[in-house]
């Protein structure tokens, strides 16, 4: 009798176990930006975002949840997209490098980018996080002195899914 | 007991940084619209950078040539922390064109930093019907040509 009495009072409580299982779909590759970065003049003609010229190189951070998925595509400036009038030429060269990560086996990244143009991709065969630090500098003309003013650039990060 | 604690704190740290521009799903499926002829991808945009509050979307083809789709948000406003569930439409036609849907950061002319990032994920759909098409007319390709030579 007190059995079923147990197993009776134990009904309702068997009915009500209803756990909901909640998630949400994740991206499986994340583009943070780290630091922002900032052009140093060390000659009137030139703006670069190295150390040593007064810069701070821009840094973005890919976190990557499942590896073989997606591919890393990052590119310098080659344009300023706001800056006084410039009447000559600017030459550009840049560079992306692998900076800290967060696997060993990520320093295999920067044997295997592939350069063209602007553009340097990675193949992310490495699940975690991997910096990227992106050079930058812009040479004004022959030896001209850059106008007085604001100027911006933009760098372009990307995840291509594969 | 120590490993488990461990293992949960990681586990908070690496969730509680995953966090920044996110596009999903990686692999979206064409459905069809409620529409005859059109064709409908549903993607999920999350925007966790702070200085960003405007996101594009594009459709591209396996050559990254843009390809026609209507959207209820071509140019999304999305706050800090926000979340946008969005449907993209493309005409049936070029269904089995599509390859790369992108969303892409949009920055406003009055930011002033020095250096501007823009950040763009692309999720690609992996047309299994183009692909068998292709190889089809591989096929055909090479029958005619072997007519070709019989004739």
């Amino acid at each position: 009798m007190k059995k079923s009495l147990i197993l009776l009072a134990a009904l309702p409580c068997v009915a009500l176990a209803n756990v909901p299982i909640m998630g949400t779909v994740e991206s499986k590759c994340v583009i943070q930006t780290d630091t922002s970065g900032v052009y140093g003049n060390p000659s009137p003609s030139e703006l670069s975002t190295d150390s040593t010229d007064g810069g701070v190189k821009p840094i973005i951070r890919y976190d990557i949840l499942a590896a073989d998925h997606y591919k890393a595509v990052i590119s310098y400036p080659n344009s300023f997209s706001s800056s006084p009038v410039l009447a000559d030429v600017v030459n550009w060269t840049g560079d992306v490098t692998v900076g800290q990560t967060s696997d060993a086996g990520m320093s295999a990244f920067e044997s295997g980018k592939i350069e063209y143009n602007n553009t340097v991709e990675f193949d992310l065969t490495i699940a975690g996080s991997v910096w990227f630090d992106v050079a930058s500098t812009a040479d004004y003309g022959y030896d001209k002195s850059f106008p007085a003013g604001d100027y911006t650039a933009m760098v372009t990060a990307e995840c291509i899914a594969q | 007991m120590y490993r488990s604690i461990i293992l949960f704190v990681a586990f908070c740290i690496l969730g509680g940084h995953i966090s920044a521009h996110q596009f999903t799903p990686t692999y979206p499926v064409l459905e069809q619209a409620p529409i005859p002829g059109v064709k409908v991808l549903n993607m999920s945009i999350f925007n966790n950078r702070k200085e960003i509050a405007w996101y594009s979307i594009n459709v591209y083809d396996k050559d990254w040539n843009n390809l026609a789709f209507a959207s209820t948000d071509k140019l999304i406003n999305l706050n800090y922390l926000e979340r946008k569930n969005i449907e993209v439409y493309v005409r049936t036609i070029d269904s089995n064109k599509v390859v790369y849907i992108c969303s892409k950061s949009k920055t406003l002319a009055s930011v002033k930093n020095p250096s501007i990032i823009t950040s763009r994920i692309c999720s690609k759909v992996k047309n299994e019907v183009f692909n068998i098409n292709s190889s089809l007319s591989g096929v055909w390709d090479s029958l005619g040509r072997f007519k070709l030579y019989e004739s």
